[in-house]
């Protein structure tokens, strides 16, 4: 014990002395910033100041159309009306987009009987914003026509066509109400998740990197000279398990402080509310916890096989695939956080962690789920511990060339 | 007693034999010599003595009691492949190892101090391992193994990477260690050293001890059939007709007689053609008898 208190405090000091853990715990919510910034002001202009013709024999259709485009202040739109809407103005018009003199035509062919029938022609097929803004603009318009050509005053059909927004409210299970916001949910469980996986793999691997080093710099012969391999081990991981706790420890200090500033306070309100429950607080260093174990303990077998990094490198796709069958499950888990998809996925050990945390971000898992999901990691990570102290045992002592498979079956036997 | 023990102790990997029935005792105040060719099973018999590796047959002692981990605190290694922390500095460093051999801080540090002053290094004490010299991290790495004061130290090519100098102290260091009770084990290539420092050996090759014992004892039984001349004149003598193998080095001879070869016969030959400062009947040196004991395929 006492020896494995030694190489953990080793290892420890000598992570956090280092410059990429200064580096890491300034650089990665910084790196989140710049890409959440960066996306958040690049979508600001997306489908904004096009140059649109509408042209339609209705002319009042058109003219609503257009007023409907010009309502929407994100769109900036330069809307003009044609009409009536003769064949040989819609060759020209198609002609006009060819040169880019305009970005796009809505044609509105408006029959004696039925619904009228419109195509849109642009050179831009992805622009799905401009799409979905034309959309909804004709049929607000012809919403409005049949209210007003029904005899209904402009203002109370403007009002129909206008809609009223719904204000949500999560019901908790202590009886407590909150305001929800369906889309902030998701990006709160969105980014704990991206923090809760990046952190874990980065430690494993650190774990599995200093193992390789070790190995590299022959230092395993002094060391098994006086300590257990299973006590090298367990210092190892607790030493390079700590590190990640602290800085985890130091993000949230971080983050605390900057969301009692009056700038948060600000920017964190009404919609952009965000409510993190004690649960949260607490299941995320436990779950990072878990997840580290398991995929450090995993990481540390097979680099006790590994001559190289490069070597290592060639397991990294394997035991990174439950990591983005996770976020391949993202809309699923959002969406219905309690279908059998979502419990088995947050019970399933290599994916529990991040499932977990989508899930609790639009709605906390009954406890009963909180139990299995962190015994069945318990157990999962002394199954792994189990084997890589095995192959760690035998593995560190092999130079020269990597192990074959039936090797490292071998290597599981040896008692 | 025995300070370490291994009795009829076998290990094998997969389809190789390492180590068969290997037999050694090493008692206090005793430096003795592990030999053998590359392969033969040096580092396998070490492995196991230090608990590294587990025997498949045959039994460990260490300090009168079967072995134990804890008895590995007295004990001080040196594997032949070195290691050090790259990033840590060299006090550090030290004082994390005589931790792991179950000394306090406090007084890991100040033998470390003292143990820099005696080897010459204290400058390197702040220093990062990576800034150092190839010697220098030899010499820490050869503190860093007797720091916590062991009974029985295990030192697997401990003069490899030391210059002249260096390796001069290492040697009083060692002798000094005798002199002061402990059991000594070194297992290496150069014979002259051995020669020198052991009191006794063995040899062992395909995992089997081929030769043991007293080193003065084994030399004795060795024929006296080896001539050193040192000599001014002709070398023509070195064509007698009693010598089997002769190398000169100008003005320095050493000749391997034959098996019936005359030495007296010889000084006459070659005091009729050169002046003769020397001419001394020996027995083989300890690296003759390496060579003709494991069939001349060792590489020493």
């Amino acid at each position: 014990m006492r020896n494995t208190f030694l190489i953990a405090k080793r290892e420890y000091l000598e992570q956090i002395r280092g410059r990429a853990f200064r580096l890491s715990t300034i650089g990665l919510p910084a790196l989140f910033a710049v890409i959440i910034g960066v996306g958040y002001v690049s979508s600001l202009g997306l489908g904004a100041h096009k140059h649109l013709i509408i042209a339609a024999n209705d002319a009042a259709l058109a003219n609503d159309i257009r007023d409907q485009l010009l309502s929407d202040k994100d769109g900036k739109a330069n809307v003009d009306v044609v009409s009536p809407a003769t064949p040989d103005a819609r060759g020209a018009l198609i002609r006009k987009v060819q040169t880019r003199a305009i970005d796009g035509v809505l044609w509105i062919e408006t029959p004696a009987a039925g619904l009228p029938k419109a195509t849109y022609s642009s050179q831009a097929s992805g622009d799905f914003i401009t799409n979905a803004r034309m959309k909804k603009a004709l049929n607000d318009g012809l919403v409005d026509e049949h209210l007003t050509g029904a005899g209904m005053k402009q203002a109370e059909a403007n009002a129909v066509v206008k809609g009223i927004s719904i204000d949500t409210f999560q019901v908790r299970k202590d009886g407590t109400v909150v305001k929800s916001n369906a889309e902030m949910s998701f990006w709160k469980g969105y980014v704990m998740a991206i923090l809760l996986s990046m952190t874990t793999m980065i430690y494993g691997l650190n774990v599995a990197r200093s193992i390789i080093q070790e190995k590299t710099s022959r230092i395993f012969e002094v060391m098994l000279a006086t300590a257990k391999p299973s006590d090298m081990l367990a210092g190892k991981l607790i030493g390079v398990g700590a590190v990640g706790l602290t800085q985890i420890g130091i993000w949230l200090v971080a983050a605390a402080a900057i969301l009692v500033t009056p700038f948060a306070a600000v920017l964190l309100t009404g919609d952009l509310a965000i409510h993190f429950s004690w649960t949260e607080s607490v299941l995320f260093p436990v779950y990072f916890l878990l997840g580290y174990l398991l995929y450090s303990s995993l990481f540390a077998g097979l680099a006790a096989t590994c001559e190289t990094e490069q070597e290592l490198q060639m397991y990294m796709p394997l035991a990174a695939a439950p990591t983005w069958l996770s976020f391949a499950m993202i809309i699923l888990i959002i969406n219905d956080s309690n279908s059998i998809w979502s419990i088995a996925a947050s019970l399933f050990p290599p994916t529990a962690p991040i499932i977990m945390f989508l899930r609790m971000a639009s709605q906390i898992p009954p406890l009963w789920q909180f139990a299995v999901s962190i015994s069945l990691m318990i157990l999962s990570i002394w199954a792994t511990l189990w084997m890589s102290s095995r192959l760690y045992r035998v593995g560190i002592l092999m130079y020269g060339k990597r192990a074959t498979l039936p090797e490292l079956l071998r290597w599981l036997r040896y008692s | 007693m025995p300070v370490v023990e291994l009795a009829g102790v076998t290990k094998a990997y997969e389809n190789k034999v390492a180590v068969s029935n290997l037999s050694v005792a090493i008692d206090a105040g005793q430096m003795f010599g592990l030999l053998g060719p590359n392969g033969a099973g040096k580092t396998s018999s070490i492995r196991m003595m230090m608990g590294i590796t587990i025997p498949d047959s045959g039994r460990i002692s260490l300090f009168d009691k079967p072995f134990e981990r804890k008895s590995l605190e007295r004990v001080g290694y040196l594997p032949e492949e070195r290691g050090l922390y790259k990033k840590m500095k060299v006090l550090e460093q030290l004082v994390f190892f005589g931790q792991l051999h179950g000394l306090a801080a406090e007084e890991a540090h100040k033998r470390a101090v003292e143990w820099a002053r005696r080897m010459e290094i204290s400058d390197a004490l702040a220093k990062k391992t990576e800034e150092l010299s190839k010697g220098m991290q030899q010499k820490i790495q050869f503190i860093a193994s007797l720091l916590h004061d062991p009974g029985l130290i295990v030192m697997d090519e401990p003069f490899s990477g030391l210059d002249p100098v260096n390796a001069a102290l290492v040697e009083r260091t060692l002798l000094e260690l005798k002199s002061q009770g402990n059991a000594i084990l070194f297992s290496t290539h150069r014979m002259d050293q051995v020669e020198k420092l052991c009191d006794s050996i063995c040899l062992i090759d395909n995992g089997q001890a081929v030769l043991a014992g007293n080193l003065r004892e084994i030399k004795a039984s060795y024929e006296r059939n080896h001539v050193i001349v040192e000599f001014e004149g002709s070398p023509a003598f070195l064509n007698s007709e009693e010598i089997a193998e002769a190398k000169n080095f100008a003005g320095h001879a050493e000749i391997k007689l034959k098996p019936h070869g005359n030495a007296q016969k010889l000084l006459h030959e070659a005091a009729a053609v050169a002046t003769i400062y020397r001419f001394e009947l020996v027995e083989p040196s300890l690296e003759e008898i390496f060579i003709l004991t494991v069939g001349g395929k060792a590489d020493a």
